[in-house]
């Protein structure tokens, strides 16, 4: 026979417990609030970021005196004055938005047949294992990964030294804006990737059939069917990888050895070396400008692809 | 389906050439962690351990690696309760002004990293908190936060409202409801989010360059200070932790929900 004390155990007892409570603090489990209270949480935690743009804000209108080394009480528009005067800024700015086009074009280049031949392989062995190709970069940060290209790269590196087995001249790899740009594609892959391959699981391959076998060639299938099937993909695939290339800060720093700048680097040198935080915040400002009106030219001209509003894969 | 050998063959160089380009820099990590010389050389110097033990005395490093293990626990802490019921509320209920809320809490994704770094940074520097490992954990969750909304929501769609409705009917109260049914239901999502969180804060780098200092430097900005001087392979055995940690998470992932899950159409 079994006990009959253990029918309500003291688990059930201890939920009761929390029930009463529950039930003290919020009537109706929350009635219609109960959306509301699940979401405050992260709507705290992002408000953390809302608040630090309105500190950015408010540090790019102060300007800094040089001779007491301290910000100016009242607001003044002189940081972005300085800004749009300077050739610097525009420099830097120009030298950011046409590496971050060059690796988006050169990306998603890639990054489509990479994504066509994992997802159409019939083979499940190599989808997995292009797509362990594909994580393992991705999760292991860009520091390391970076510290692996000056290795491979670098003027002791292996690529050199192994030119120097058959006689030639160490080449200089590194500290260039080519080297920046190869290092933020490699960087970018797995972005475009995942992005993309979604899409083209979408399409379904009778239609490719379908084209090929009333007489158009691959080339032309994969021009007049596949490309503008995979639009949305390519549209969301190319804004992710244009805006993170964009405001990279490692591979820059790290790969173009303090000569190929990108905005971000010259955000972070006004804050920590020229302690300039007025001029650095309002930096900060232009690049999320830049690149909202960036994105919102690509949106305007050809859509927003998969990151329509909604899109929040519900 | 026959495709044309052309497409066969360019499409693959491309995946080819991918692959080497992704997998290059962690293979070379991996072999010059074993070199038995005092720089990295190719061709290599031989087998050893050695820089595996030299890490082992290296005070610095150890305690740089615990810091970023200890601001990746902050972060799941933080980001895995409050991720999980704001994905549980898009996916479940009615929301008043579900776009605008939307566009919100997609913020840490659309202001970049550089510009969520500074803000936090001055906020944090105005309620004198910087200096401490917690406010990093707390940053490292508000700018990957999107990511665990996105896990939960996405398995959150497939749990039946019904499931709900009867355990209800059977007199659970909305604790035992949630805990015993909604929760579970969700577990996929939020597991697969809490791995995603855990590496990605582990990997931060930008956020926690900018919200350290001298005295509470985590492992890959320690990393990212010691390549500016020399490149040792000390360092290369250090980096071979990202590389194992980065390993175990693809196969715990893999294991739970298959990364082919990253493939499927929405």
């Amino acid at each position: 026979m079994r006990r009959y004390k253990t029918s309500y155990p003291i688990s059930w007892r201890f939920m009761d417990v929390l029930e009463a409570a529950f039930a003290l603090v919020l009537p109706r489990g929350g009635g219609r609030l109960t959306p509301y209270l699940l979401l405050t949480p992260a709507v705290l935690l992002v408000g953390t970021l809302a608040v630090g743009l309105l500190y950015i804000g408010d540090s790019s209108l102060r300007v800094l005196d040089r001779s007491t080394f301290l910000f100016s009480d009242y607001w003044t528009l002189e940081n972005y004055q300085r800004a749009f005067s300077e050739s610097f800024t525009a420099t830097i700015i120009w030298r950011s938005l046409v590496g971050a086009v060059i690796v988006t074009a050169v990306t998603l280049l890639l990054a489509f047949p990479y994504a066509y031949v994992m997802v159409r392989t019939s083979s499940a062995l190599l989808r997995k294992f292009l797509l362990v190709a594909l994580f393992l970069p991705f999760f292991i940060g860009q520091v390391v990964r970076a510290y692996g290209w000056l290795i491979i790269l670098g003027n002791q590196g292996i690529v050199n030294d192994a030119l120097a087995l058959v006689g030639v001249e160490p080449l200089r790899l590194l500290f260039n804006y080519p080297a920046v740009l190869f290092g933020l594609v490699q960087y970018m892959l797995p972005f475009g990737v995942l992005m993309l391959a979604p899409a083209l699981t979408a399409i379904p391959e009778d239609i490719e059939a379908a084209a090929t076998s009333l007489g158009a060639n691959w080339v032309r299938a994969l021009f007049h069917v596949v490309l503008p099937m995979a639009r949305p993909g390519l549209i969301g695939a190319g804004v992710v990888v244009l805006t993170l290339s964009l405001t990279d800060f490692a591979m820059p720093a790290i790969l173009g050895g303090g000569s190929q700048d990108f905005v971000a680097n010259a955000i972070y040198d006004q804050f920590f070396r020229t302690s300039d935080q007025g001029f650095g915040a309002s930096l900060t400002l232009i690049l999320i400008a830049v690149g909202s009106m960036t994105v919102g030219l690509i949106f305007a001209v050809f859509g927003a692809g998969t990151l329509a509003l909604g899109a929040n894969r519900k | 389906m026959n495709r044309s050998p052309t497409q066969t063959i360019v499409f693959w160089s491309v995946a080819i050439l991918c692959v080497v380009a992704l997998s290059a820099p962690t293979l070379v990590v991996l072999g010059a962690s074993f070199t038995a010389g005092n720089i990295i050389d190719f061709p290599p110097d031989g087998f050893s351990l050695k820089w595996y033990v030299a890490i082992l005395g290296e005070r610095d490093l150890q305690q740089a690696f615990l810091r970023s293990v200890i601001v990746a626990c902050i972060c799941v802490a933080v980001s895995v309760p409050a991720g999980t019921l704001a994905g549980i509320a898009l996916s479940k209920y009615q929301v008043k002004w579900a776009g605008a809320l939307q566009i919100y809490l997609l913020l840490p994704f659309t202001v970049p990293l550089i510009g969520s770094g500074i803000g936090l940074m001055l906020l944090f520097g105005e309620l004198r908190l910087l200096g401490s490992l917690w406010p990093i954990g707390i940053a490292t969750a508000v700018i990957n936060l999107p990511f665990m909304i996105w896990a939960v929501s996405s398995s959150a769609a497939s749990l039946d409202p019904d499931l709900e409705l009867a355990a209800q009917s059977c007199g659970a109260g909305p604790l035992q409801t949630f805990f015993n049914v909604t929760l579970p239901a969700v577990t996929p999502g939020v597991i697969t989010g809490a791995l995603l969180m855990f590496i990605l804060s582990l990997n931060e780098f930008l956020v926690s360059l900018l919200l350290v200092d001298a005295r509470i430097v985590t492992l890959p900005v320690q990393i990212y200070n010691s390549i500016r001087a020399i490149i040792t392979p000390d360092l290369a055995a250090v980096s071979v932790v990202f590389i194992a940690v980065a390993a175990l998470a693809i196969i715990i992932l893999d294991r739970i929900v298959g990364l082919e899950v990253f493939l499927k159409s929405k």
